[in-house]
């Protein structure tokens, strides 16, 4: 057996390895199974216990693709013409004539918009700067000055549907650019198009929201605390007066007296942090009819849209009591800009306001000195700066951000106000809950039954011979999908497909093989003799046709979209796999065998 | 168990029937590509698709009207896998999700009686369209001229073109079959989708796939057998890998119908195509690849000889 060590090794290694990858997908599936035969209020409480758990292996298991949960897939273009169009100044007939040019030319190019206007407008003798900058400028400058813009069009539609789907709360949304103005959205479990449309395609809505002052903030909070402490002792009565304060409390007995301000910290600038995992069992709370008539009828809770990292190292997202009326809109801003002040060498915003927003700015800011205004896109938080004084003339400086990249992204948010990014769905796909089980159903049966009928044929076919590859094949299952899971992949139906001709091809490399076993053998070879030959000169076909189909495999990934490239995911991860356990694994069995018995070994 | 003994049959002698036969094929393939077309799908046209489930059966030409009276005469509307599932399908452009909704609000006043709701809706852009198309192209002919040159790289040039031109082969016989079966069943929806093109690219490569087996034992027995002549030789090599050839095809095959039939609408497609696909890649690589190779060479044989 000590020969056989090292391969052994090996083999029980990336059986384990693959385990050790799957073990999260299992856990999932279980506590999925065990949520569901809960009901209502039992499996609302079985998610707030688990939270973590579910958390840490939702991110870590095969995901499924929406073909098989349903949902959503959305796929946006910024609209850089209408871009264009909004940027310029002095428009007349000309430029008039010169956007509708490019609109149609976009519509059949796939050159860049910017450089399609640059072409029209050069085409007709038009200096871009007629529209754009300063008439000083070169067409070179214009042209990248466009670019730019553009590029920042698409960074801030990511932003503001980023901004919208977390608050949304859909579980592991993916949103990613696509090319230069493309955006994809992919949302599990959504179905509802109506919301999606307001989710994606409604304008954003940047506002300027004064917060209320601590002490209103605080006694409303109090409020809620006081009330669900008095709820939930209703059943067991307490005696307050024995409780000397005095007494430092355990966590347990504070959390029970103030059920609120455990989960929700109050500081002492009036708004409360909550760590993370928190998050969703406050927003729940705030949610209730009963909390809601707590809440006085001008005021709201926002969130902060990002968290900070805490002390603990915990993230903890801020709860900002803010008036329900918004002060200004953010359509009054004219330009953002993030830079770092060359004073204090700290990163600040400053934001400039036409006629009109500047006016009521200065009246805003001269009113509230020293109260704190909170930024609010689509009802998130992205800072809340204290008025230090009265700004007119609309230039107005935001500091206190950490980096410049929290600059950055303040300066996106305020230009979302500015000048919304146009997006248009181009594509749009939506599975249903109920299609996306009954595909499950009918892909895993038809896997299965395609499985157990090779599976016997081999074993029929091939006797101990059959048996081993069977065994090979059930190894390649486990190495394809323990790879998926260790890369984060994705399972869709064309990917069970091409899971199911994996197998097949696995199966094919090992009737090379016993086939070339027993023409050996007829040659009159010994036993142990024909496997070497039989091994040995199946190995360049095998080799061979199994590259091709890599090949293809690869193509089809990068040219493929979508459910297509599920498909060629499986196929290259099986490819490898099957190649592996078709060859290296099945070799260990029969070399084993041989030694010990070599009746055992049968090729039928 | 053992299905095939030793065989010596003499596979090439027939080629030239079988060049008729794949002829003929190819030829009613692409009058039905002319005469009917291709069934493109949404993903490749642009447009709108709801697939509408019912709470009770329902006719398709009761779907129809109500399509004609919502202005959707256009449309196009077949059962999806049952009689309560109904695809409808229009390739007009709007705004938003206001086509989608126009369809629903269309059927919602038709059934009234009939609840139904909408599990799976899709939208493409023209735009899109194209471009998937373009794609689709593009990765097909990649993958045919990466495998050649792969081919070629292994074996000898020749061998290269007979593996290309007997994937050609393969491509434009299952091209024409989808044509030809597809809506010949009112459940046999065969339309090129992006499914479907994983499916060629399959066909592709398990065609490929066969070729290679056979292209490898020629060249293994050619180092043996020097002076035999190349169809005796190529006749030697295929009956050696009938039995395998047989089997693993044979494996596939049920694979691949089991897949047809119990895989549901979403697959029915992907395994039509490649049931045709394993058939004919499996005939191609004895009669087109191994062919061609043997062609190749009595040219240059009569060449030199004249």
């Amino acid at each position: 057996m000590r020969k056989y060590r090292f391969r052994v090794i090996v083999v029980a290694a990336s059986v384990l390895l693959s385990m050790w990858f799957l073990f999260p997908t299992y856990q999932d599936y279980e506590l999925s199974a065990q949520k569901k035969a809960l009901s209502g209020a039992d499996s609302l409480q079985f998610v707030e216990q688990h939270e973590t758990e579910i958390r840490e292996y939702r991110k870590k298991r095969i995901k499924l693709g929406l073909d098989l949960q349903g949902g959503m897939r959305v796929v946006l273009e910024v609209n850089v013409v209408s871009l264009i169009e909004k940027l310029a100044k002095n428009k007349d007939d000309a430029f008039a004539a010169i956007i509708k040019e490019v609109r149609q030319q976009v519509a059949r190019s796939d050159e860049s918009p910017v450089v399609l206007f640059r072409g029209e407008c050069e085409k007709r003798g038009v200096r871009l700067s007629r529209y754009y900058l300063n008439l000083r400028d070169t067409d070179d400058d214009v042209f990248l000055f466009l670019e730019d813009e553009a590029k920042k069009a698409v960074d801030r539609g990511m932003q503001i549907v980023r901004n919208r789907v977390d608050q949304y709360g859909v579980s592991e949304p993916s949103i990613q650019k696509l090319g230069g103005t493309r955006i994809i959205v992919e949302l599990p479990g959504v179905s509802n198009e109506r919301e999606v449309q307001d989710l994606v395609g409604k304008t954003a809505l940047l506002e300027f929201r004064l917060l209320k002052e601590p002490e209103v903030a605080a006694r409303v909070m109090e409020g809620i605390d006081k009330f669900l402490a008095s709820k939930d002792s209703t059943s067991t009565p307490e005696d307050t007066t024995n409780i000397t304060p005095e007494v430092e409390k355990t966590p347990e007995q504070f959390a029970k007296e103030h059920p609120f301000f455990a989960i929700a910290g109050f500081t002492q600038q009036g708004v409360a942090t909550v760590a993370e995992e928190n998050k969703d069992k406050v927003r729940r709370l705030l949610d209730r009819s009963d909390i809601k008539r707590l809440i006085p009828s001008d005021m709201e809770f926002l969130w902060s849209a990002k968290g900070q990292l805490g002390q603990d190292g915990k993230k903890y997202f801020t709860l900002y009591p803010a008036k329900k009326a918004a002060e200004l809109e953010g359509g009054v801003i004219t330009n953002a800009r993030a830079t770092i002040d060359p004073n204090y060498n700290q990163p600040i915003v400053t934001m400039e306001m036409n006629t009109e927003g500047s006016r009521e700015w200065s009246r805003i800011t001269g009113a509230n000195i020293n109260k704190r205004i909170a930024i609010v896109l689509d009802q998130s938080v992205f800072s809340a700066p204290v008025v230090r004084s009265k700004i007119t003339g609309g230039h107005s400086q935001i500091e206190g951000m950490e980096n410049l990249e929290e600059g950055k992204l303040l300066e996106i948010v305020l230009k979302a106000g500015a000048l919304p990014a146009p997006v248009d769905i181009i594509e749009q796909r939506s599975v249903g809950p109920s299609l996306g089980e009954d595909s499950i159903r009918k892909g895993l049966l038809s896997a299965g039954l395609a499985t157990l009928l090779t599976i016997l044929f081999m074993v029929i076919y091939y006797r101990t011979g059959g048996i081993v590859a069977d065994f090979a094949v059930v190894f390649c299952m486990l190495f394809i999908l323990g790879v998926l899971a260790y890369f984060g992949g994705t399972l869709t139906l064309p990917g069970i497909a091409g899971i199911i001709l994996t197998l097949a091809i696995a199966v094919d490399a090992n009737v090379l093989i016993y086939e070339r076993i027993r023409e050996e053998q007829e040659t009159g070879k010994t036993l142990r003799a024909a496997i070497d030959e039989g091994y040995a000169k199946a190995f360049s076909a095998i080799l061979d046709s199994n590259v091709t189909t890599f090949i293809t495999g690869l193509i089809l990934f990068q040219f493929g979209s979508g459910p297509v490239q599920g498909f060629a995911l499986t196929l290259i991860i099986g490819v490898a796999a099957s190649m592996f356990s078709a060859i290296y694994i099945t070799r260990i069995f029969f070399d084993i065998m041989t030694d010990k018995n070599q009746s055992l070994v049968n090729f039928g | 168990m053992r299905v095939f003994g030793k065989t010596t049959i003499d596979f090439l002698a027939y080629r030239k029937v079988f060049y008729f036969i794949s002829a003929a094929l190819i030829t009613a393939g692409i009058v039905s590509l002319v005469v009917k077309g291709l069934h493109f799908g949404i993903d490749f046209l642009g447009g709108t698709e709801l697939v509408v489930e019912f709470t009770r059966e329902v006719e398709i030409g009761e779907v129809r009207s109500a399509m004609d009276k919502a202005g959707f005469g256009d449309a196009e509307i077949k059962t999806f896998g049952s009689n309560r599932d109904i695809l409808i399908r229009t390739v007009k452009q709007g705004a938003g999700t206001t086509i989608g909704d126009q369809i629903r609000e269309g059927v919602a006043t038709h059934f009234k009686d009939n609840p139904f709701t909408v599990i799976k809706e899709d939208k493409i852009g023209p735009k899109i369209g194209a471009e998937l198309q373009r794609d689709a192209y593009l990765a097909v002919f990649f993958s045919l001229v990466a495998i050649c040159l792969y081919v070629a790289f292994r074996f000898k040039f020749v061998y290269g073109v007979g593996a290309l031109i007997a994937l050609f082969h393969d491509v434009l016989v299952t091209i024409g079959m989808v044509s030809i079966f597809d809506g010949l069943t009112p459940n046999l929806n065969l339309e090129i989708s992006q499914n479907m093109i994983a499916a060629f690219l399959t066909l592709v490569g398990l065609s490929v796939n066969d070729t290679v087996v056979i292209f490898d034992r020629i060249r293994e027995n050619k180092k043996i057998f020097r002076s035999m002549g190349l169809v005796e030789l190529i006749n030697k090599s295929l009956n050696e890998t009938l039995s395998r050839t047989i089997i693993t095809s044979g494996t596939i095959f049920v694979v691949l119908i089991v897949l047809f039939v119990f895989g549901g609408e979403v697959n029915s497609g992907f395994s039509f195509a490649l049931v045709v696909g394993i058939i004919t890649g499996t005939y191609s690589s004895i009669y087109i690849a191994s062919a061609t190779v043997v062609e190749w060479n009595e040219r240059k044989a009569r060449k030199k000889a004249a």
